[in-house]
């Protein structure tokens, strides 16, 4: 009774934080909301006995994506009037979420009929994971770290290139 | 779960809640005292409750009744997320409160058979935990700062953010370093490997083992918790108060209150990773365990030393000078204090004596080095607490260019030399 309790709470959290993400014009209340999600995951992670992967969800999505998104929104610090538009927004979130409600049907599927020992959490503990990691699992782990590296360098690009035509187009529009 | 499991547990809880909570005052009262010291005055002594003036403590409770009775005041340009903005403060202290309880207190108790750890959050994780909650802090003052619209405290929550992340990596590395050292991810455990000796006469403290890793672990906890020479967040000259410029009262208070209860959890992670936690150098808890009658006769003659010379030192500075004709109860205050401190040392001489000659019961022995390991982690907790009050004191505050300058030109990579070192050490010796 207490365990479903607090999974519906955490639940409610949830869910409530990613509507909130969704629908909110303003980034900051979509940062918040996001991180109201993160936490409530984390919470459904303890609450399965996995106190390494609620710690890791906390240290990464809170700890860095939350920081760093915050961190853009204050470096841009966009005016009310100057954010997008979005006339036809509830529209496509009906849309998009009537499109992948098979999808999620497809991975609720999947999940109920993985192998038991995937579900034996209780052997799972930092030094398990990090040997996994450094011995099965090593090639999935590089190409990840090669994946985010190539990111990183993409967005350095973008960055660059976008700078060059800045400089052009405002000396298109001197001209 | 059994009654001690449960008992410990709820004990290991109050205790980790009030020393965060109760320490808030005495830190206050501190920061102002030492602040006074280093600038050769006497600082606040003067508010009392019936004569008892503690040498100032009670000023701070006084300031806490002030800042409750203060006027709630919205600045009018917040419009929308005015809840975010109450918000903000407490996320910052909230994060603060929870770090702090995955610190162990003492060692672990063993009763019948049964391992109990002395530790509010008696998770594996600490320095995980730490990490990870301790990230949160930050997004209360992002939040604070960006919600009161006012481009100083924009610019404040900007430097926050951005001083946390170039200071996380250079903490991580060095925490990294101390958990390929110490083999573990848990603060008890930590402490444990630490009750050694190095070179066989030093402790066996992370300081003495990691001596460069301890340095920048101590630097960049002093930036994560945004104290001086790291305020740029906040720095008065340039930028008003920062994040918390709009923020009036008690949401004040919060981050008032949220810094110094993250100070306190950074000087407990410092004694925790790097002093030893709750432990007395060359003594591990096993040794006072087993001597446990050595142990009592030494902490019976120590206590009463430690009393006489507090008790003289009260009689000589709690006094007004011979020009005054009245001295407000400061005479009936030593007078009280004196015989509390002396009835309490009575009744800790008479507990010690039985439990170490006429009794023979490892649960009270067991309890009792629980309860001096206690007192040695506050002591230790209150010396680092000291150092932070010193350092902000004496040392002048960096320019924002600076405090990136130091995190991204020497402490990253001094923390990836070490790490690598360190690796590179513990294979050779482990092979």
């Amino acid at each position: 009774m207490l365990e479903i309790s607090i999974f519906a709470i955490l639940a409610l959290f949830m869910l409530g934080g990613s509507i909130t993400m969704i629908v909110n014009k303003q980034p900051v209340f979509s940062a918040f909301g996001f991180l109201v999600t993160m936490i409530g995951l984390a919470g459904m992670f303890a609450l399965l006995n996995s106190q390494f992967l609620a710690i890791a969800q906390i240290m990464v999505s809170v700890g860095a994506v939350v920081v760093l998104s915050m961190l853009t929104i204050l470096t841009v610090n966009a005016k009310e009037e100057n954010l997008p538009k979005e006339p036809h927004k509830f529209k496509w979130i009906l849309f998009s979420s009537i499109v992948v409600a098979p999808f999620t049907l497809l991975v609720y599927k999947t999940l109920s009929i993985l192998p038991a020992h995937f579900s034996d959490i209780g052997t799972i503990n930092s030094k398990v994971v990090g040997e996994l990691l450094f011995t099965d699992w090593v090639l999935p782990f590089e190409i990840l770290s090669i994946l985010l590296l190539s990111a990183m360098l993409g967005a350095i690009v973008i960055g660059r290139d976008s700078k060059k035509k800045k400089k052009k187009s405002q000396k298109r529009r001197r001209l | 779960m059994s009654t001690a499991s449960i008992v410990v547990a709820v004990t290991a809880f109050v205790l980790g809640a009030l020393l965060a909570l109760l320490t808030i005052p005495v830190l206050v009262w501190l920061e102002r005292r030492i602040a006074s010291l280093v600038q050769d005055r006497l600082g606040p002594n003067r508010t009392n409750v019936f004569g008892f003036r503690l040498g100032g403590v009670v000023q701070s409770f006084a300031d806490v009744v002030k800042l409750l009775l203060k006027e709630e005041y919205y600045p009018s340009h917040i419009k929308k997320g005015r809840w975010l903005f109450m918000l903000a403060p407490v996320i910052t202290f909230a994060a603060a409160l929870l770090a702090f309880m995955a610190i162990p207190f003492a060692d672990t108790l063993h009763i019948d058979g049964e391992a109990l750890r002395v530790q509010a959050l008696p998770i594996d994780y600490g320095v995980l935990w730490y990490l990870a909650i301790g990230a949160i802090g930050v997004l209360g003052v992002i939040f604070g700062g960006w919600m009161s619209h006012n481009k100083y405290a924009l610019l404040g929550a900007t430097r926050a953010g951005s001083m946390v992340i170039s200071y996380e990596l250079p903490l991580g590395l060095s925490i990294v370093s101390f958990i390929v050292t110490y083999n573990t991810m848990d603060f008890n455990a930590m402490v444990q490997w630490q009750s050694g000796t190095f070179f066989g006469f030093l402790p066996a403290w992370g300081i003495f083992v990691q001596p460069l890793a301890a340095i920048i672990l101590i630097i960049s906890l002093f930036a994560e918790t945004n104290r001086n020479p790291f305020t740029v967040a906040e720095g008065e000259s340039e930028i008003v108060a920062g994040y918390m410029t709009e923020h009036t009262a008690m949401k004040f208070a919060m981050y008032f209150m949220g810094e110094y209860v993250a100070m306190n959890t950074a000087s407990a992670v410092i004694i925790t990773v790097i002093f030893g936690g709750y432990q007395v150098p060359w003594v591990s808890t096993e040794m006072m365990l087993a001597h446990f009658s050595g142990f009592a006769l030494s902490l019976m003659i120590a206590i009463p030393v430690i009393v006489f010379l507090l008790i003289r030192w009260m009689r000589k500075n709690n006094t007004v000078r011979p020009t005054v004709s009245t001295d407000s109860g400061r005479n009936f205050e030593t007078k009280v204090l004196s015989i509390a401190l002396i009835g309490m040392t009575l009744l800790i001489e008479a507990i010690l004596l039985y439990l170490a000659f006429f009794a023979n019961s490892p649960l009270g022995e067991s309890i009792s080095v629980m309860l001096f390991q206690i007192v040695v982690f506050v002591v230790k907790l209150m010396a680092f607490n000291i150092f932070f009050i010193l350092i902000r004191w004496t040392v002048p505050r960096f320019r924002y260019d600076q405090v990136q300058h130091l995190g991204w030109y020497y402490l990253l990579p001094l923390a990836l030399l070490n790490l690598f070192v360190t690796a590179l050490v513990v294979v050779g010796v482990n092979s």
